[in-house]
């Protein structure tokens, strides 16, 4: 029957019609744009668990933008933030990368709270060829690739290696026995820092005597917590988030084991002291700015505008304050080094970062960056800031009782 | 040795956890054959809700029954709204999406009118740890089992003594027998799902000293219970419990002498065993079918 | 639907993706909506595989993100690690995929429904944890970075080359897709969920269609996940969650499960969507689970689902009629007639013993069907007269006993095996296919007997076309030799109760059957549906076929048996020509109680 012939479209005759089709119509992309719009793009974790991290980070750049535009703007245009949501997966980063380099043609933009998104994101800022500025992310081998050939991508962040050094600084200085333990979160930022605490180790000399870890959401560390009780450190490197910290806090109290060092990553720069009460007490906590405590002119101005704007109390309330400081100063890095470029052109914006001198809230950039991968981190372990928690507020460690 | 205690311990704290959030599934089960998915979310609004409560100085005595009371309200919403248009159905695609849907938008709301940060609720329980045998546990973790065994018990006693509970047992047996016994089907579901929602509410403020309160709170527990209820034979109550505090235990020994990191993919390989060798569930029953 | 016309609209709408595939780099001059659509693209072949599972064969599964993870890192760790080419890695992928999906089905043997669901979301974390801990293979949380650009004959492919060969990709798993969906594996599928029992009685093992669904599906999400790898150049355990593999169940469901165009609907719109919501801001996931909830609500047929049901709401109505049966077709005779002395088709039951529990349903039954008889078993309510057949079918297993056909001990053998051998059986509760129309549940019946595989069946090879169209002529002459020609294309729901049967003993017929069982056949039907029945079954008595008959209308027995069987708590109570029996005075007292008049 006729009708019934109409399934021979569907054998293989076509299909290799296709075939042949798609593979010989080759049509060259479209280049982009010389002249980008005014616009910063941010790939962010507005939804999920980092929602706080997300939050911080828009905090910052838009108190920055605001003071900016407020003065005229960039080359007389008003920048904009536009701000897009990767909820901590690697692929939604990537997608944004294209969309705020492609579709809204920004001039630049800039980086998020996750290191996993941030990693996945190297291969498509360097192809796609957009200024990338950092404000969290800490993992190393975003800014020093593998490939060694990182030309796009800049951080106003802390680096995880130089990070683990501050720790292990801290923490080896302070223990008697030298007997330094790890405690690491599962995830690409925990997994990313192990190794970088290791070097930082055997860079004195040492080697860590415990190196665990544990999941999100664990409610229980007293295993991993017993093997660093049994290994005798008297000094703990915690790489975790609050509320893990919590947790290891709790575990080491249950066991009967308190070191007598607990030095962090800045997870525990949230509200660890609400949560884990006494306990958190004297647990020293790296940041790269410290909103509470004494501030100088230009943290007190920023705050102040931080209080209006976001309907902050006292500056306990601010969840993760180094974010909102790291991309306050990204922001304005960048708009300079585009009244330095002259045009809203990615490339001539990319070579005049390296002419950059800016006296920010987290350091004195000078300047910002210099032309070796180590250095597309603008922020020294100079300016590392030590903090401790004391009665349930994280201050600078000289504003407490701890040495 | 002491290790050995410790692992114990905090196994049965955190098994205890899934016994009692097994359970909730189980009672759902049990009344429709269908439950809210998404019941960890109701954990966590038990919880949320505490904290906000507190919070605003009421006190703890009377924000908890204020709380329990909101779940109850939400719980039997769903199984009004979300579940019962779906139980015909043979696959049950229908209640599972909704009721996911329903608490993708609850953890949403929350997160961000409470924030994605994790808050405390502070109860003398956890001040300062019990030593038992050289390893220690808060007595708040301790309550947990406690409460789960007793929590079981009383809902034995519920089935079998009061009217309500036998009404509920005979729609669990045969709901068209049962509506047509006179039995109130629609008003018995609900009352089990209500029941199992007071439980959800009850456990997040059990637990939100020791876990603390957060959005996400509840996403892997109640997989975790749904599917430790399943290997147990959701409709044995008793199994489910047993089976809860079993793979806490499991758990944390793996953590203890495995390592941490495998916790997840060996326990939920388990599962998966587990359901391959005794697919109705360990101490389910089998069904027959008649043609 | 009317298949021709569905036939015509498929070969239109294949010709008009092709275009459209074709011709939209074009329009979109953007890099970035260029990916969205190439993105969109891998979905959809996602969604075509689970629809498969769900759609078709009316599982859930919540897992097809770590089938996705399996597909994508064995690429990534091919073309990073070993050096493979794309073509030789995307086959690797496609073949551990599937068999994972080999794997996966397994548990459908014993598990559906919510059990089933919850085995897929502990594989797929499970995957998720694998891929995290063992890091030496799979880069741990950091994955796997630096994935090469896809070289096809010497060339690197770029952005739009890669967007042609996806949706190259896309369109040849859309086709095979639809080859499967209007096909007996297709049929096969969609029955095993509508009864379970039913396709066992025709030979068909459920579990293998299950199989087979989960296989393809895994196949075709093993190409989507090796596509996936080389299109972000990277892979890390974040991308395949829990809530991944629920987005592409919505997928399937919100375009319209076991519809052809859904998941291509599907997986557009949720690929879009998150564009759309991202100008929520911090409400964009909030409002997803709106989405999600609803669509569950309002379109749980999905979009095509909907579209399709309203479509039919609003043809108009023909009056079907039913023709008087049996009919003279030659080819049904050709199909139905039992060589009478090649034939052995006698049963001989012995010492058979059905316990249930405590009860005894069975008890030592011995009895012998003679090849070509047609045989009767009665008995009150309770004797045991469906446990008998349940049996001697192979739906249950006796406790104790042989049952001996064609030389054979059939104790213990699953139903569809019995099936293949020749025993064909009706059920007390019609078990009808009841949301396939009539020719289809016919032509489910023929499934065990066609020569054309999965092969040739996918590629639609003249044999293959060549064999659908002898079957259903073969279906069409066995729907006028029961007289419900005109029915052809009603759902088996929609008939009347009578016509049901008609219909089940005409999907019985197709698979050829030495013995054809009927369990109380005339229940239900009017006088002269009564009438046709008895001519009809000593119209299949002059086939060769033999009949057991379980029944209660005691008149249509005497007419028709050669023997009779009288059971009554389970024992054999008389046994013999029927005038015998009718006159044995323990068969007047177990069915009135007392020695006394016979009825009428």
């Amino acid at each position: 029957m006729s009708k019934h012939n109409k399934l021979y479209p569907f054998s293989i005759n076509i299909l290799t019609n296709t075939l042949v089709l798609a593979t010989s119509a080759l049509i060259s992309v479209t280049s982009f744009a010389q002249q980008a719009s005014p616009c910063i793009g941010a790939s962010l974790p507005l939804t999920g668990a980092a929602a706080f991290g997300g939050e911080a980070i828009a905090m910052g750049a838009e108190i920055a933008i605001a003071e900016i535009n407020a003065k005229g703007g960039v080359l007389g245009k008003k920048l904009s933030l536009k701000a897009y949501d990767d909820a901590g997966q690697p692929p939604k980063g990537v997608d944004n990368v294209r969309r705020i380099a492609l579709s809204d043609n920004c001039i630049a933009m800039l980086g998020g709270y996750h290191s996993g998104v941030q990693l996945a994101m190297r291969d498509t800022v360097a192809q796609v060829g957009i200024p990338y500025v950092g404000t969290t992310a800490g993992a190393t081998a975003i800014i020093e690739q593998e490939n060694g050939q990182n030309k796009w991508m800049f951080r106003v962040s802390a680096k995880d290696k130089w990070v683990a050094q501050f720790l292990v600084e801290q923490a080896v200085s302070r223990s008697k026995n030298k007997k330094v333990a790890l405690l690491y979160e599962n995830t690409g930022w925990g997994n990313g820092g192990k190794p970088d605490v290791e070097a930082a180790m055997k860079a004195k000399g040492l080697n860590l005597v415990a190196l665990e870890t544990f999941n999100w959401n664990d409610v229980d560390m007293t295993p991993q917590l017993l093997r660093v009780k049994n290994a005798g450190a008297d000094s703990v490197i915690i790489w975790a988030l609050d509320r893990e910290g919590n947790q290891i806090l709790r575990g080491m109290d249950k066991i009967s084991y308190r070191p007598d060092n607990i030095v962090a990553a800045w997870g525990l720069a949230g509200n660890l002291g609400e949560i884990a009460g006494k306990l958190a007490n004297g647990v020293l906590v790296f940041q790269t700015y410290i909103w509470t405590g004494k501030l100088d002119a230009k943290g007190e101005d920023v705050w102040k505008k931080l209080q209006a704007k976001y309907n902050l109390k006292t500056p306990q309330d601010i969840k993760f304050g180094s974010g909102i400081a790291n991309s306050y100063d990204a922001v304005y890095i960048l708009a300079q080094a585009i009244e330095k470029a002259g045009s809203f052109d990615r490339t001539k914006v990319r070579d005049a970062f390296y002419e950059i001198n800016y006296d920010g809230l987290v350091a004195k950039y000078q300047p910002a960056f210099e032309k070796t991968q180590e250095r597309h981190d603008a922020i020294l372990p100079k300016y590392y800031k030590i903090s401790a928690w004391h009665d349930g507020k994280l201050l600078p460690l000289s504003e407490t009782p701890y040495k | 040795m002491s290790s050995i205690v410790q692992y114990f311990l905090s196994g049965i704290s955190i098994g205890a956890i899934y016994s009692l959030i097994g359970l909730g599934f189980s009672i759902m089960w049990s009344a429709s054959r269908a439950v809210n998915f998404a019941y960890g979310d109701v954990v966590m609004l038990g919880a949320v809700l505490t904290v906000i409560f507190v919070g605003y100085g009421i006190p703890l005595i009377i924000s908890m029954p204020i709380a329990v009371f909101v779940c109850i309200v939400y719980g039997v919403l769903i199984e009004r709204f979300a579940v019962a248009p779906f139980t015909k159905e043979v696959t049950g695609i229908g209640w599972m999406l909704s009721t996911i849907g329903i608490g993708i938008m609850l953890e949403s709301f929350v997160t961000i009118s409470f924030g994605s940060f994790a808050k405390p609720l502070v109860t003398p329980l956890i001040e300062k740890p019990i030593i038992i045998l050289g390893a220690g546990i808060y007595p708040q973790e301790l309550l947990i089992p406690i409460f789960a065994v007793t929590f079981l018990f009383c809902l034995e006693l519920f089935y079998q003594k009061t009217l309500i509970g036998r009404a509920i047992k005979a729609v669990a047996y045969n709901q068209m027998a049962a509506g047509l016994m006179g039995i109130n089907v629609k008003l018995m579901t609900a009352i089990s799902f209500g029941i199992a929602a007071a439980l959800g509410g009850g456990i997040g403020i059990l637990i939100a000293p020791i876990v603390q309160a957060s959005a996400t709170m509840g996403l892997l527990l109640g997989l975790k219970g749904f599917a430790i209820a399943i290997i147990a034979g959701i409709t044995n109550a008793r199994g489910v419990v047993i089976m809860g505090l079993v793979y806490g235990i499991m758990e944390k020994f793996i953590e203890g002498f495995i390592s941490s990191s495998a916790r997840e993919a060996i326990g939920f390989s388990v599962i998966i065993l587990l359901l391959f060798i005794f697919p109705q569930g360990i101490f389910g029953k089998k069904e027959m079918v008649k043609v | 639907m009317n298949q021709r016309f569905f036939n015509t609209y498929i070969f239109w709408l294949t010709i008009c993706l092709f275009l459209a595939i074709i011709l939209i780099p074009n329009i979109i001059n953007n890099a970035y909506q260029l990916r969205v659509l190439m993105l969109l693209l891998i979905y959809a072949v996602v969604a075509l595989g689970l629809n498969l599972v769900v759609g078709l064969a009316g599982l859930v599964s919540l897992g097809q993100a770590g089938l996705l993870a399996i597909g994508a890192y064995t690429a990534a760790i091919l073309a990073t690690r070993f050096g493979f080419e794309f073509i030789p890695s995307m086959l690797v992928a496609m073949f551990i995929t599937g068999i994972f999906g080999v794997i996966l089905a397994y548990p459908t043997l014993r598990v559906k429904g919510v059990y089933l669901a919850v085995i897929t979301i502990a594989f797929g974390i499970v995957v998720e944890n694998i891929a995290i801990e063992w890091s030496s293979v799979t880069g741990g949380t950091t994955g796997i970075s630096s994935i090469p650009k896809i070289a096809l004959f010497g060339h690197s492919l770029n952005d739009t080359a890669f967007y042609y060969l996806i949706g190259t990709i896309f369109l040849i798993a859309f086709i095979a897709h639809y080859n499967i969906k209007n096909s007996r594996f297709g049929r096969s599928m969609r029955a095993a969920t509508q009864s379970e029992i039913a396709v066992r009685s025709i030979g068909i093992n459920p579990i293998t269609a299950r199989t087979l669904a989960f296989t393809l599906a895994a196949i075709f999400t093993g190409v989507a996940g090796a596509l996936y790898a080389y299109l972000n150049s990277y892979v890390n355990p974040d991308t395949f969650r829990f809530l991944d593999s629920l987005r592409y169940l919505l997928m399937v469901i919100l375009g319209g499960s076991g519809t052809v165009l859904g998941p291509l609907i599907g997986a557009s719109i949720l690929t879009y969507i998150p564009e759309l919501f991202q100008k929520f801001g911090v409400w964009q996931y909030f409002a997803y689970g709106a989405l999600l909830t609803l669509v569950i609500f309002i379109m749980p047929l999905g979009i095509v689902g909907t579209i399709i049901f309203w479509y039919n709401k609003f043809q108009p109505k023909r009056v079907c009629n039913s023709k008087p049966w049996p009919t003279t077709e030659p080819l049904v005779d050709a199909l139905i007639n039992q060589n009478k002395d090649k034939n052995n088709a006698s049963l001989s039951i012995e010492k058979m013993t059905v316990k249930f529990g405590g009860l005894i349903a069975n008890n030592n039954i011995t009895e012998d069907i003679k090849s070509g008889s047609i045989h009767a078993i009665i008995g009150p309510n309770g004797a045991g007269k469906s446990t008998f057949l349940n049996c001697i079918s192979g739906l249950y297993k006796p406790t104790g006993g042989t049952i001996f056909f064609d030389e054979k001990n059939i104790v213990g053998l699953p139903m569809h095996s019995l099936a293949k051998m020749g025993i064909a059986r009706t059920f007390q509760n019609t078990e009808l296919f009841s949301q396939m129309t009539v020719l289809e549940n016919v032509l489910v019946g023929f499934h065990t007997q066609y020569k054309t595989g999965l092969i040739a069946t996918l590629m639609r090879l003249p044999s293959f076309i060549k064999e659908e169209k002898e079957f259903h002529e073969l279906a069409k002459a066995l729907l006028r030799y029961v007289g419900l020609d005109e029915y052809a294309d009603e759902e088996a729901r929609n008939l009347p109760f009578g016509h049901q049967r008609r219909l089940e003993i005409a999907r019985a017929l197709a698979i050829s059957p030495k013995i054809l069982m009927l369990d109380e056949p005339a229940a239900g039907l009017t006088h002269s549906e009564i009438e046709d029945l008895k001519r009809f079954i000593i119209s299949l008595s002059d086939k060769n076929i033999t009949i057991v008959l379980v029944e209660h209308h005691v008149e249509m027995i005497m007419a028709l048996s050669n023997t009779v069987t009288v059971l009554d708590y389970g024992i054999v109570i008389a046994s013999g020509a029927p005038s015998q029996v009718q006159e044995n005075p323990a068969v007047i007292e177990a069915y009135f109680g007392s020695p006394g008049v016979t009825n009428e």
